[in-house]
């Protein structure tokens, strides 16, 4: 399979919304898929800018200062359309904390009106009065999670939403009912900063698989890496933390 | 008065205390507790003092604070100033209890971003100086917006004739200027400007300073010209880095309008040496080894640029990542930070080299550099700094290029004063 594959990883507002390290992410998953010989582009999608179906095999939406969010609020509705077709294609999306929250329904602030998500995930978020700052580990369909969550938003997750996993250290979506993040078809919103993909190569893994398997429209195995640098990191933090 | 001078008997006794049972320096212990007998202690202390000047931002308050007041103290002036570094309102009051009793001129004080805040009121201060707001312990600071509104809203409650001066290449602090009705003076860099966190805004205003024709001569020394006050003049100064240039500007600005002519204050300039930890240069088993203190993304960016222009194929490195409070509880920046640029370095090609990622987070710095290009055989990971820095200090060629996080370095400088290598941090100036 080698030097035949390839990627185009589109990095949603890269330029606004890259705070608290989520930038790693993208860097995760252009060296795993790089180790492997799959090609691999990063195209940075920002305001303006036009977005087509089938132009991006990954998505990846990071966090961003209140200022930016406000910003790509306004843009995200002219992309909300194409983001939601391609998940449902099959497209992988991963989002994190601001990311997440405007790839919901809404968001709500303590004052002044609601700021609408394009509702890819059924869940809200509301302005809470607490940060929630501080390591957390899930466990999830990928094992255990790891990552730094830091969030004043409380997101609540609809009954017909599925969590991303179940917090066993930290917070997650809101403190109060023990979810984080949020899954629907291969698209994942969560709180993980971290940077998440780095730290927990299974989930990076994950996303590469079904951006080449919806790409390519047949069944990928990815060759194994070495992952003992990660996997200490990983064990390192459940031990400390978990 | 009564409750203020209590409040420096407790502090002092806690200082003499915390430094006869070896605890540490006393910098911030006696101001905590005298704080608490006396909330107005700084207010009351700093009355006394003609000239108070505040500096903060991200990076360089240290660095800029040493020089401003090496020049002063030079040019006669007594001066007092947190010179450990401890930067919140605990750190002054300490100093200011530490001086009580003395006649200064000149209070130099770097305090913290966010503490900035409540103190800068209550010091009263002549001048200010914002060198840069990068993003830095989001988990502590919170985003830079709001670091830069907080200080926005703190700077109109400020008296009129307050002198700010801002470094107008940043387009965060380069913001400020809208915030003051008083006198703002603007540095800068003619070229090589740093690149300042993204912003949706642009830069307004121009900068009234600007350093120019900027020579990085050695690993250790550089000069450049500025014009100012209708002079102009030639600054030497034994530091690396484009930042420590805005560092340098900001002081010599600040002493211009304490008087002190620009010609005076690039002369003593030339004696300044970086502060602890800040590029440091010392001896472990006659082993050449360089500290560079990393704290956050566009820090950690800048000192590796400057190293990795001057790595040579057998020297190796030491990092060490600590997540206590003093460093962030978040280490989600090191993916911020520019580790990708010791590739271009020629070392890349040796393979004698060697990487030692040390710290609490040892194991995620490891993955950071993995992922900056590096195979896993050359980096090593050993969460205890002492064993750490015995392994690199073992190999025999090469120099060893040491980046500690806060704590990490407190740690580290405790390691070579306890084998003798170098006084405590508290001692030096």
């Amino acid at each position: 399979m080698k030097n035949e594959l390839s990627i185009v990883i589109g990095y949603l507002y890269g330029d606004l919304m890259n705070i608290y390290g989520d930038t790693g992410n993208i860097i995760a998953l252009k060296k795993r898929a790089e180790w492997r010989g799959i090609e691999v582009s990063v195209k940075n999608i920002s305001i303006k800018d036009s977005l087509k179906p089938r132009q991006v095999d990954l998505y990846f939406f990071g966090g961003g200062q209140d200022q930016s969010q406000n910003l790509v609020a306004k843009d995200l509705k002219s992309k909300g359309n194409v983001i939601k077709q391609e998940v449902d294609r099959g497209v992988p999306l991963l989002s994190i904390c601001g990311g997440y929250q405007l790839l919901a329904q809404y968001y709500k602030p303590h004052e002044g009106p609601k700021l609408k998500g394009i509702g890819l995930f059924q869940a809200y978020t509301e302005a809470g009065s607490n940060r929630m700052i501080g390591n957390i580990v899930v466990e999830s369909m990928f094992g255990k999670l790891v990552g730094f969550e830091n969030h004043s938003g409380k997101t609540y997750l609809k009954p017909e939403a599925k969590p991303l996993g179940k917090v066993i250290k930290g917070f997650g979506n809101n403190g109060e009912d023990h979810t984080e993040g949020c899954i629907y078809k291969n698209a994942i919103g969560c709180y993980m900063h971290g940077s998440l993909l780095p730290k927990n190569p299974y989930l990076a893994d994950w996303l590469i698989k079904k951006a080449l398997e919806t790409k390519y429209g047949k069944e990928v195995e990815l060759e194994p890496l070495d992952n003992t640098l990660e996997l200490q990191a990983q064990q390192k933090t459940i031990q400390r933390f978990g | 008065m009564i409750s203020t001078t209590l409040a420096v008997l407790l502090g002092k006794a806690i200082g003499a205390s915390t430094k006869k049972l070896n605890l540490g320096g006393g910098s911030a212990a006696p101001g905590l507790y005298a704080l608490k007998l006396d909330p107005n202690l700084i207010l009351n202390l700093t009355k006394s003092i003609q000239t108070n000047i505040v500096i903060t931002g991200t990076n360089g308050k240290t660095t800029t604070a040493r020089m401003l007041a090496h020049i002063a103290q030079k040019s006669g002036i007594k001066t007092i100033r947190n010179h450990t570094g401890s930067n919140l309102e605990r750190g002054i009051a300490s100093t200011l209890i530490s001086g009580f009793g003395k006649k200064y001129e000149l209070g130099i004080w770097e305090l913290d971003e966010a503490a900035f805040n409540t103190v800068a009121p209550k010091l009263n201060p002549k001048i200010i100086v914002f060198l840069n707001a990068f993003r830095d312990q989001l988990d502590r600071y919170g985003e830079v917006d709001a670091v830069v509104e907080n200080w926005c809203q703190t700077l109109k409650t400020l008296k009129r004739d307050t002198l700010v001066v801002v470094n107008g290449d940043d387009a965060n602090t380069a913001k400020l200027k809208a915030c003051f009705g008083g006198k703002v003076v603007m540095f800068g860099l003619e070229k090589n400007k740093l690149k300042g966190e993204k912003t949706s805004q642009k830069i307004n205003g121009k900068v009234d300073i600007k350093a120019k024709n900027l020579k990085q001569n050695k690993f250790d020394t550089l000069c450049f010209n500025l014009d100012i006050k209708k002079q102009s003049v030639l600054a030497k100064l034994n530091f690396s880095g484009t930042y420590n240039v805005y560092n340098a500007l900001a002081a010599i600005i600040s002493a211009s309008y304490l008087n002190i002519s620009p010609q005076i204050s690039v002369k003593y300039l030339q004696d300044v040496t970086p502060a602890f930890g800040r590029f440091e240069k010392l001896t472990i088993n006659s082993k050449v080894c360089f500290i560079f203190l990393i704290k956050n993304p566009t820090g950690a960016t800048e000192v590796f640029k400057t190293v990795s222009s001057q790595l040579k194929e057998k020297d190796s490195l030491l990092i060490a990542l600590n997540d206590n409070l003093a460093d962030g509880t978040d280490v989600s920046w090191i993916w911020d930070a520019n580790f990708e640029i010791f590739r271009n370095s020629s070392r890349v090609q040796s393979r004698e080299y060697t990487i030692y990622a040390s710290g609490s987070r040892a194991q995620d710095l490891a993955v950071r550099i993995k992922y900056a290009g590096f195979k896993p055989e050359a980096i090593t990971v050993e969460n205890e700094l002492n064993k750490a820095l015995q392994q690199a200090a073992r190999e025999k060629k090469g120099r060893l290029f040491i980046f500690p996080t806060y704590t990490a370095m407190l740690r580290l400088q405790k390691i070579l004063a306890k084998s003798g290598i170098k006084k405590h941090y508290w001692e030096e100036d």
